[in-house]
């Protein structure tokens, strides 16, 4: 029973990812870097506005990278002034400064029994979370919503929102003031298999396949060493790997089937030229050989026999020659805090009218 | 077997990568034992565990490049090319050490290799790298300096001095932050309140980024640009290396401040060495007979540095006044 449907006060878990934002594209593209202590800034607007939406309590991830500890502080420092605070609770447990700490933080999180988790980070630390949920669910009971406030590089998945709204949107469905089919929208996600399901990962924005065999700096921004993008959605105005099949054809995110878009800089496959933003303020040129949709159920093997699969931005696997590579889309596959859809709905529903003391 | 290379480094360099990422190691393994017999005076501060970040980034540099290392510089100095024979003698503070025996570890400087000389003094690189910075954007030859500092050093003001001095100059300077994750006994947590190194960069207006330090690749690809940038004028940049030392702050450092079973999972999941072996190897680039074989000559190399440096004399009385000063 999820916490916002029991009769305990409604519990939020909270992770923030305090590496995210921190990797190459800082030097080749001038991308953001959301200081650590505006990283707690959005912390604290989240928990004073939850606090008013009535959520009591808050399960929050620990970090050594800064976020705990000058959180606590600022808390302390608020609760001095006037600031009213949810309970705030640390998970219990070990802290290893990996994106092990992500999937302990969300499989703790789901088994206590939070309503919603609110994610801070980029593409690459909501995968995390969704990956560690939809591992964690039994049964085919949906996963724990989450709701993404954007901190990361390209973050193409969670949308650039005040964080205050999102949280709004999280207490109005944690309190039960709205039902899941009004909060909440499905998501899809890409399974990607290795040599048979030996090994296996997901993404939920995008897979793109690089001659590259090693991981190195993660993230992905030399052009002549990409195969494939196979993408869940396609938006024109985002910007990351994702922005290859958006300026081709679209897919919306919750639109049925995904799309696959193949590279090639050899003149014999080429087909088009497309001048893409595949990083923050990083326009480049890419040969494309051709496109096509992606139903989902259909497993699509790809075509290099070596090289690394890169999941939401970042190289995470790599394969070699006889390991067949397989990506395969999956829609229904977790749940989101619909923002736009909970604030639409709140003010069509007067949920934030009080009655005045004259009445 | 793999049908090509896509490593960014052929194999020769991916060879060569290793043999420094070995010499370190066993150099220092080898300071372990010899230190704790008695044999070798002052103090050592030994860099093993954390090859990787020195290997893939002095990889990108020549010997016009310059570095200002730290108190535990016997990696900086190696992988910048420093001879290992004329290491271990100064280490044992004999004639025919890097510095005629006078110094010892923490002084150990080639300023033919770029190597301005590890450093006692915490925090005290990050002005010379900006003074070397300076006089390479004067000649303009596209040489650039680089400035280690651990997580604990960053701390002193020299270093957050350097930082402002190289971006309103618009140095050609690179600072490295080897985080280990303690400041001598003082975890980085406690002792540090910005906790990320990036932060400090961009509190001065310069782009940082962190990258795990026990991974070769990872550290190659971002000092490949990085140090790209600042020889085209880009200017300073700073680069945190997450990494993982194998011995205490020094040697003689009982370590009561690691948790338990700390070094055993540092050793067996975070050894730099054994995770770039892996990936050459299961890459088809490189075979393990190879590997093996740079790891034989490597330790008859530190053999004989041993026994050379042993066999060497004391400084005398004599060469206490000589090479106090300079002529120009």
């Amino acid at each position: 029973m999820s916490a916002n449907q029991s009769n305990n006060a409604p519990c939020v878990g909270i992770i923030a990812n305090p590496v995210s934002a921190r990797d190459i594209r800082r030097i080749i593209a001038n991308a953001s870097n959301l200081q650590t202590s505006e990283r707690v800034n959005i912390v604290l607007r989240v928990l004073t506005t939850l606090a008013a939406t009535g959520v009591g309590r808050v399960l929050m991830m620990p970090d050594k990278g800064g976020i705990s500890s000058m959180l606590l502080r600022s808390v302390k420092r608020e609760r001095n002034i006037h600031f009213d605070f949810p309970e705030l609770e640390f998970v219990d447990m070990p802290v290893t400064s990996t994106v092990d700490d992500t999937f302990h933080a969300a499989r703790s999180m789901q088994k206590a029994g939070v309503s919603a988790i609110v994610v801070l980070g980029g593409d690459g630390t909501h995968r995390a979370v969704v990956r560690e949920l939809i591992h964690g669910t039994r049964d085919g009971a949906p996963a724990v919503p989450i709701a993404g406030l954007s901190t990361g590089t390209n973050n193409a998945f969670p949308e650039m929102r005040e964080p205050t709204v999102a949280a709004l949107a999280v207490g109005l469905y944690s309190t039960g003031k709205l039902s899941a089919s009004k909060a909440l929208a499905p998501n899809k996600v890409l399974e990607i298999t290795i040599d048979g399901g030996r090994r296996r990962d997901i993404a939920i924005v995008d897979t793109v396949i690089t001659s590259d065999r090693f991981i190195g700096a993660r993230a992905l921004w030399k052009t002549d060493s990409l195969g494939a993008a196979y993408l869940t959605f396609a938006d024109p105005q985002v910007i990351g790997l994702s922005a290859i099949g958006g300026l081709l054809q679209p897919v919306g995110r919750t639109e049925k089937g995904g799309l696959a878009v193949y590279l090639s800089d050899d003149p014999a496959r080429c087909r088009l030229r497309l001048r893409a933003p595949i990083a923050p303020g990083m326009v480049c040129d890419l040969g494309i050989a051709s496109w096509e949709a992606m139903p989902a159920g259909k497993a699509f093997p790809v075509a290099l026999a070596a090289g690394a699969v890169a999941l939401d931005g970042e190289r995470e696997l790599t394969f070699d020659v006889g390991e067949q590579v397989c990506v395969t889309l999956r829609e229904d596959a977790f749940l989101t805090v619909d923002v736009a859809s909970c604030m639409h709905a709140a003010a069509r529903e007067g949920l934030f009218r009080h009655l005045s003391s004259n009445n | 077997m793999a049908d090509k290379n896509s490593f960014p480094l052929s194999r020769e360099a991916l060879l060569k990568c290793y043999r420094t990422m070995r010499t370190i190691r066993e150099f220092e393994e080898r300071l372990h034992i010899d230190f704790s017999r008695g044999d070798i005076p002052g103090f050592v501060h030994l860099y093993a565990g954390e090859e990787a970040t020195a290997a893939a980034i002095m990889s990108h540099l020549g010997d016009g490049d310059r570095i200002a290392s730290t108190h535990r510089g016997h990696g900086h100095c190696i992988a910048k090319g420093v001879d290992v024979v004329s290491m271990m003698k100064e280490i044992y503070g004999r004639k025919g050490g890097s510095c005629n025996g006078k110094g010892g570890s923490m002084h150990i400087a080639d300023l033919s290799k770029g190597m301005m000389g590890a450093n006692g003094i915490l925090g005290a690189g990050a002005p010379l790298a900006c003074g070397a910075a300076l006089a390479a954007k004067f000649r303009g030859k596209g040489e650039v300096a680089i400035s280690f500092v651990g997580d604990g050093g960053s701390n002193q003001g020299t270093f957050l001095e350097s930082l402002n001095l190289a971006a309103v100059w618009n140095l050609p300077v690179i600072f490295v932050v080897e985080n280990n994750g303690y400041a001598e006994a003082t975890s980085r947590d406690y002792g540090t309140a910005v906790d990320s190194f990036v932060d400090r960069a961009a509190g001065f207006g310069l782009p940082g980024v962190t990258v795990d330090g026990t991974d070769f690749f990872g550290v190659y690809e971002a000092t490949g640009e990085i140090v790209k940038r600042a020889r085209e004028g880009g200017g300073p940049s700073l680069l945190e290396c997450k990494m993982v030392r194998f011995y205490g702050h020094f040697e003689g450092d009982a370590q009561t401040y690691r948790a338990p079973g700390e070094l055993d999972d540092i050793r067996a999941n975070h050894d730099c060495l054994k995770i770039f072996s892996a990936q050459v190897t299961s890459a088809g680039v490189i075979t393990a007979a190879e590997l093996s074989a740079i790891d034989r000559e490597v330790l008859d190399l530190i053999e004989t540095a041993v026994k050379q440096a042993k066999a060497a004399p004391m400084p005398t009385l004599a060469d206490l006044t000589t090479d106090v000063y300079i002529n120009y």
